[in-house]
């Protein structure tokens, strides 16, 4: 639940402005520092009666929302606004530069320690749900993450402002032309979306009891993961990517071997289908269109039955017929691609097998972001934005 | 719309033919270890420059791909740890291997080639900050294998003892002699890139970087280019971290890290993209400045000034100085942020990307328009 109130920020501002904010993962963690440095300047301890220890709490994640909304607002003005306009890889580098001043920033002011949550002011009850035991703490995150979203839909849906955001990032200079003012507008969603980073950050060191420096690049990669999973610029979409995500990456590492050997099996089966089935077929039905058909069908079925031998031979043989020729090659393609696959495939099981362990936590939400980046950019719920001419 | 390429002549100093400039970096590159040798400056600076010669490879190398060809990399360190994987595991006792020299050496290249080709092909077909994303993971995937896959990288420990290389029957031992051998293959990618910046595939790189579209429609088979791009940048990184681990002689997945990445990214802005004098400067100021910036304040100024001539400075002013490192990052994001901002060309631009970036600059036109003078008088020749 946390990603997906980060995951939120990046989506909002990239579906206003079309751009990866680099530097949020750096904003959330400033969100959560201030939320925690507030709490042991005030010098909460287990005395401190009850309803003192909420109010602090409360104060801890207002100072932390209103500092770190500045902060957003600061960030847009500064290192994005005067590049509004240019191409799209000099903000990202402006971005770039712009999360590695903070990430120093905080090791500068805060020090390169983790910040360390006073304990007091986390809940430690457990309560049982449907016979497991939950933290009380996992279920005030949860409630408080989807009051959050319930609040930004109404904003976006219902609100002057909202309007105005949804109808900048359709396109920007009509909304102008409209009379949306649309600097502010963008500033605006600067503003919220740090704001939910501060309290995802805040909330994340209460989870975990502490907070580093660079907790916040893998939060913001992880955020962003998630945003792109569940179709970036998309608001619903962010939830349920980090949704996907979060149960990826916790029941993904707890896979067994068997579950593991399914994959293996799974994936045998659909390069084997895609070479014995669709790809030929889809061949034949383009050369159907031709109406030529018949007279390649078999030669077609072989080369991509027997790819290895017959296809390597029509691909030096063949000089003539270019249907053929192309045709071979592709299937020569395929199956190396198949085998290469199956193997990284068989490998990653027999390795997995062999020492898997939480060690590759991390790395299974980048495999996941690297798959979804090249096989469906826009997510499991669509992108959000329209095309641009 | 034609498009007039004048990058090779188009001076970086109006009244100094740029290859003599070029030709004065090399002699001074070549004559810095003498100062050493010669007890001039400490031998810490012997170790800082070399190390700044793998990055100035590096940087060379992205280069390619980020001001060429304008793909935004961020897992560029992938590609160097790779080749330093390749030379550590089989020119070391951790097997038993010892690959000569130039064999490990292509193999290193190779091996990284490969992984760019295998990531290339999904991934290039994605938009510019998308394959940014990508790239990332990327770079951050490799590092989790090497960390992870124990039973052949020994994980964090690393791997230790790899064998000093031998080139052409000649032992390199000495951190001097490591220093001239990297500046050889640095001489050499530097050739590399420049020929290939004014040959065919180097002005489709420049095309696709400016209107991908637009490119696309006049004949250049984009995903083909781009490939090539990222293979050969792919291999120069190989070959750095190939000597990288040669010069360490051991290596561990710390020095792979994503910021590493991003550094080499900051060096390119910082010099200017996709200009190799500029990649060279920024890879030598970024990766020497803290060594430089210590040294100055702890023992040359005070010989200068004398002793003390700090005591009256404010406190964080001294920490500042004589701590650089620790604020170096610091500095890093704030100039990069600056520099894209006031001056996105770079210390030393490259006159068609400076061209890009100031449209409307007034002074630009005039250029273009000289430039288009001079092609009517024959100066120049036109290229589309």
């Amino acid at each position: 639940m946390i990603y997906a109130l980060i995951a939120l920020g990046y989506t909002m501002v990239y579906g206003v402005l079309e751009f990866i904010n680099f530097a949020h993962g750096e904003v959330f963690t400033i969100g959560g520092f201030i939320g925690a440095t507030f709490l042991i300047w005030v010098g909460v301890d287990d005395g401190t009666p009850l309803y003192a220890k909420v109010l602090y709490l409360a104060a801890g994640f207002a100072i932390s929302v209103v500092l770190t909304a500045g902060l957003g607002w600061l960030l847009e003005r500064v290192a994005y606004r005067p590049l509004r306009g240019a191409s799209r890889i000099i903000p990202l580098l402006s971005a770039i530069g712009a999360s590695i001043f903070l990430q120093n920033m905080v090791i500068v002011i805060f020090g390169s320690q983790p910040v360390i949550m006073p304990t007091a002011v986390i809940p430690s009850g457990f309560v049982s749900l449907m016979g497991v035991r939950v933290r009380v703490l996992a279920i005030g995150i949860i409630v408080l993450s989807i009051m959050l979203m319930v609040g930004l839909t109404y904003l976006l849906k219902a609100t002057r402002i909202g309007k105005a955001m949804r109808a900048t990032s359709q396109d920007r200079e009509a909304a102008e032309m409209m009379g949306i003012e649309t600097n502010r507008t963008i500033s605006f969603t600067f503003v919220v979306g740090s704001a939910l980073a501060a309290v995802g950050g805040v909330l994340v060191a209460m989870y975990y009891g502490s907070l580093k420096f660079d907790t916040g690049f893998l939060y913001g990669l992880k955020a962003f993961t998630a945003a792109v999973l569940g179709g970036i610029g998309n608001i619903p979409g962010a939830v349920t990517g980090a949704l996907v995500l979060g149960l990826v990456e916790n029941y993904g590492v707890g896979l067994t071997l068997g579950w593991l050997a399914g994959l293996v099996a799974v994936g045998l089966a659909v390069g084997l289908y895609i070479q014995l089935w669709r790809a030929p077929n889809k061949r034949i039905a383009i050369l159907a269109a031709d109406g030529r058909a018949e007279e390649y069908r078999e030669r077609i079925l072989r080369l991509y039955r027997l790819a290895p031998y017959h296809a390597v031979k029509t691909v030096l043989t063949e000089r003539r017929d270019a249907v053929l020729r192309l045709t071979a090659r592709h299937a020569v393609r395929l199956t190396l691609g198949n085998v290469f696959l199956s193997g990284m495939l068989v490998a990653f099981v027999l390795n997995a097998g062999y020492q898997f362990s939480s060690k590759w936590q991390h790395a299974i939400s980048f495999i996941v972001l690297m798959l979804v980046l090249m096989f469906r950019p826009s997510g499991i719920l669509g992108e959000h934005i329209q095309e641009k001419v | 719309m034609s498009r007039i390429r004048n990058t090779s002549n188009a001076p970086a100093l109006p009244w100094i033919p740029r290859w003599m400039l070029a030709l004065a970096a090399l002699l001074a590159a070549a004559a810095f270890p003498l100062l050493v040798e010669y007890g001039v400056i400490q031998t810490v600076w012997i170790r800082v420059g070399t190390r700044a010669l793998v990055y100035v490879l590096l940087a060379v190398g992205l280069n390619l791909i980020m001001g060429e060809t304008g793909m935004l990399n961020l897992g560029y360190i992938a590609f160097f740890a790779i080749g330093a994987y390749t030379t550590a595991l089989f020119s070391s006792p951790r097997f038993g291997f010892e690959v000569p020299f130039w064999p490990l050496l292509v193999m290193s290249a190779g091996l990284a080639m490969l992984a760019g080709y295998l990531v290339g092909l999904p991934s290039l077909r994605l938009r510019g900050d998308y394959l940014a994303i990508v790239t990332l993971a990327f770079g951050e995937v490799t590092r989790y294998t090497f960390n992870n896959w124990e039973s052949v990288t020994n994980g964090p420990g690393g791997i230790p003892g790899i064998y000093r290389p031998t080139v052409f029957g000649y032992l390199v031992e000495r951190p001097i002699e490591f220093y001239y051998l990297i500046l050889v293959f640095v001489v050499l990618a530097v050739l590399l890139v420049a020929n290939l910046k004014n040959s065919r595939v180097g002005r489709a790189w420049n095309a696709l970087r400016e209107d991908e579209i637009a490119a696309e429609a006049a004949g250049i088979h984009g995903m083909r280019a781009k490939m090539v791009a990222l293979v050969i940048s792919a291999a120069i990184a190989g070959v750095a971290g190939s000597l990288f681990a040669y010069y360490q002689q051991f290596i561990n997945p710390t020095y792979f890290v994503f910021m590493q990445s991003v550094i080499i990214v900051c060096m390119i802005v910082l010099g200017g993209l996709g200009s190799i004098p500029g990649a060279v400067l920024g890879a030598v100021v970024l990766d020497s400045l803290p060594e430089f910036t210590r040294q100055s304040f702890s023992s040359w100024l005070p010989a200068i000034f004398g002793r003390d001539f700090m005591a009256g400075w404010p406190d964080f002013l001294r920490t500042f100085f004589l701590d650089f490192d620790q604020y170096r990052m610091l500095i890093v994001g704030l100039v990069i942020v600056v520099m894209v901002i006031f001056r996105p060309e770079g210390l030393i631009p490259d006159a068609l990307w400076r061209r890009e970036v100031h449209q409307e600059d007034p002074r630009e036109q005039e250029h273009t328009l000289q430039t288009l003078f001079d092609i009517e008088e024959g100066k120049q020749d036109l290229e589309v």
